[in-house]
Order: structure tokens, then C-alpha cells, then sequence
């Protein structure tokens, strides 16, 4: 119980408000579970991280009440290595105009259309190919699994399992790249209509197999 | 006679590159609509900015025909 410093000046039927505490709803609640993920993930330090563990910001649209995300998963940094370089030289090829002169056989007016038409697309491939890597999010909650994937502009694929349905946690790492950087691919094979559940080039298939096996843990089922 | 020729394939031409910048127009009206249609599925710190970067793209493609239509 909360005493008042000064009893002289309160009644003894005067309610005593706790001025200095903050609201319980004011603090982030670390729940043993969050903790117990924490302990095996880790923290990640950039909110552009391929592995993020408890992410505050992060939601989605078909996310259910008192559903919490527990890791949210995109592709490991090293698959965009090669949109970017191809980027980069979509941006130099310009200057390289000046000597292999394609265009000058066209006016002045048309080589400029052209060149700003080719930043433009050059834009919009890197930007295509971020919204990509951005959107395509694996994700571990504290109810299911979700895999939301939007294959080209407008197609998106959604597929979820309950973690009780989970029956096999299976990972695949291959390739020189994939070994150098720990990332690999992540199988769940579910009980649910979705057979298989996919994370593809994730970072440490090893953590998230361990998170899953704790999740589908009994005394983690309880909580 | 020639030079009416010439006259017919500069406008050929003027056609072909104003259709084509209006087509890439489309394109990104399509980018800002998928970049909506992805921020509403999947909420992040990064969302706004995508969005604005959308449009902002969508900007200069307009810009681009607008200077077609001017300039050729």
C-alpha cells in the first residue's frame, strides 16, 4: 500500500493517488513471452532491419485483437545487393552517351526527353524492387505464423497457420552467399489448408526454428 | 515531296515518344496505387515516405509528357 509522506494533512478515508508513478499503459510491457524471444533473437538496432524482434510499428491488415508480432522477417540485406549495382549503372549510363553516341542522330530536344525518361525508369525499377523486399514480410506473432507476399504491381498472397497446427520447422541453407551472411530458407509444414509456409531468404533460419520450437513449447501454450 | 515525308515521320515520331511517355504516366499512376494498396496491408515507420516517393514519381512522369507535348 501507497503511504502519503505528510499523514497529518490526509483524512484517514482520503484517497491517496500515487502522483509520481506513471500509468501502468505508459510503460512498454515486456510479457514473458516477449522476454523469452528477446533472449534467443535478440535485439535489432535499425528499424530497416531483416529481423526485427518485437517491432512496435510494425502491423498488418489482417492482424486480430490482443495479436501481438513477435519477429517480423523480410529478406536478408544481401539479396538487394544486385538491384542496387544494376541500379547504379542504370544511373551512369547516360554519361557513358558521350562516347557510344546512340542518340545523335536525334535532336536535341529528343536525347533530352530520352535521358530524363531513363532516370525515370531507372527510378522506378529501384523502386519496384524496395517495395518488393519492403512489402514481402514474414511474420511470427504470438497466435500464428503469416506469410503476406505480393508477387508483381497488384497480386498479393497471404497465407497464415495457427502455431498449434504447426507440425514441422525445416530449414535450408545453400549457396556460397547464403552460408557467408546466415540466411536461408525457413519451411513450416502446417496441419492448416496452407500446407507449407515459405520464409524465403531470411536471416538466421536457426533463431526463428528456435523461437518456433518455444512458441509450440505446452508451457508457452498456456500463457 | 521529301520534305513532306520528312514533315510525316517527325510527327510519326513526336506520336510514338508522347504515347510512350503517356503509357509510363499510367505506369506510375499504377506504382501509386500499389504503394497505397501495400501500405494499407502491411503498416511501418517507412510507409509515408514510400508514399511520397510514389508521387513524387508520378509528378515528374507527368512532367515528362507535359514536355513532350512542349518541347518536341
Amino acid at each position: 500500500m501507497i503511504r502519503s509522506k505528510d499523514l497529518d494533512k490526509v483524512a484517514p478515508d482520503d484517497p491517496i493517488a500515487p502522483a509520481s508513478k506513471p500509468s501502468p499503459s505508459a510503460l512498454p510491457v515486456i510479457t514473458p513471452l516477449k522476454q523469452k524471444v528477446y533472449d534467443i533473437a535478440g535485439h535489432a538496432t535499425s528499424p530497416l532491419s531483416p529481423f526485427l524482434v518485437n517491432p512496435k510499428k510494425i502491423t498488418f491488415a489482417e492482424k486480430n485483437d490482443g495479436e501481438e508480432i513477435l519477429i517480423a522477417l523480410r529478406s536478408h540485406w544481401f539479396t538487394n545487393v544486385s538491384w542496387i549495382l544494376i541500379t547504379i549503372l542504370m544511373s551512369f549510363a547516360p554519361s557513358f552517351l558521350r562516347y557510344v553516341p546512340l542518340l545523335n542522330s536525334f535532336p536535341p530536344s529528343y536525347q533530352f526527353i530520352a535521358v530524363l525518361f531513363w532516370y525515370l525508369v531507372a527510378f522506378a525499377f529501384a523502386f519496384e524492387k524496395f517495395l518488393a523486399w519492403y512489402f514481402d514480410i514474414s511474420l511470427i506473432t504470438n497466435r500464428r505464423v503469416v506469410d503476406i507476399d505480393f508477387n508483381n504491381l497488384l497480386d498479393k498472397k497471404f497465407s497464415e497457420a495457427d502455431l498449434r497446427n504447426i507440425q514441422d520447422v525445416s530449414s535450408q541453407i545453400s549457396g556460397v552467399s547464403q552460408t557467408i551472411f546466415n540466411y536461408g530458407t525457413v519451411l513450416i509444414q502446417t496441419a492448416s489448408e496452407v500446407n507449407v509456409i515459405i520464409f524465403e531468404k531470411v536471416p538466421n533460419p536457426n533463431k526463428i526454428i528456435k523461437v518456433l520450437q518455444e512458441l509450440r513449447s505446452p508451457g508457452i501454450k498456456n500463457q | 515531296m521529301i520534305a513532306d515525308i520528312n514533315n510525316y515521320l517527325h510527327l510519326a515520331e513526336k506520336i510514338f515518344v508522347v504515347l510512350g511517355t503517356i503509357i509510363y504516366l499510367i505506369f506510375s499512376g499504377i506504382i501509386v496505387k500499389q504503394t497505397s494498396t501495400m501500405s494499407k496491408n502491411v503498416d511501418d515507420k517507412f510507409n509515408a515516405v514510400l508514399i511520397i516517393f510514389s508521387y513524387v514519381h508520378f509528378l515528374f512522369s507527368l512532367l515528362l509528357v507535359l514536355l513532350a507535348l512542349v518541347i518536341l
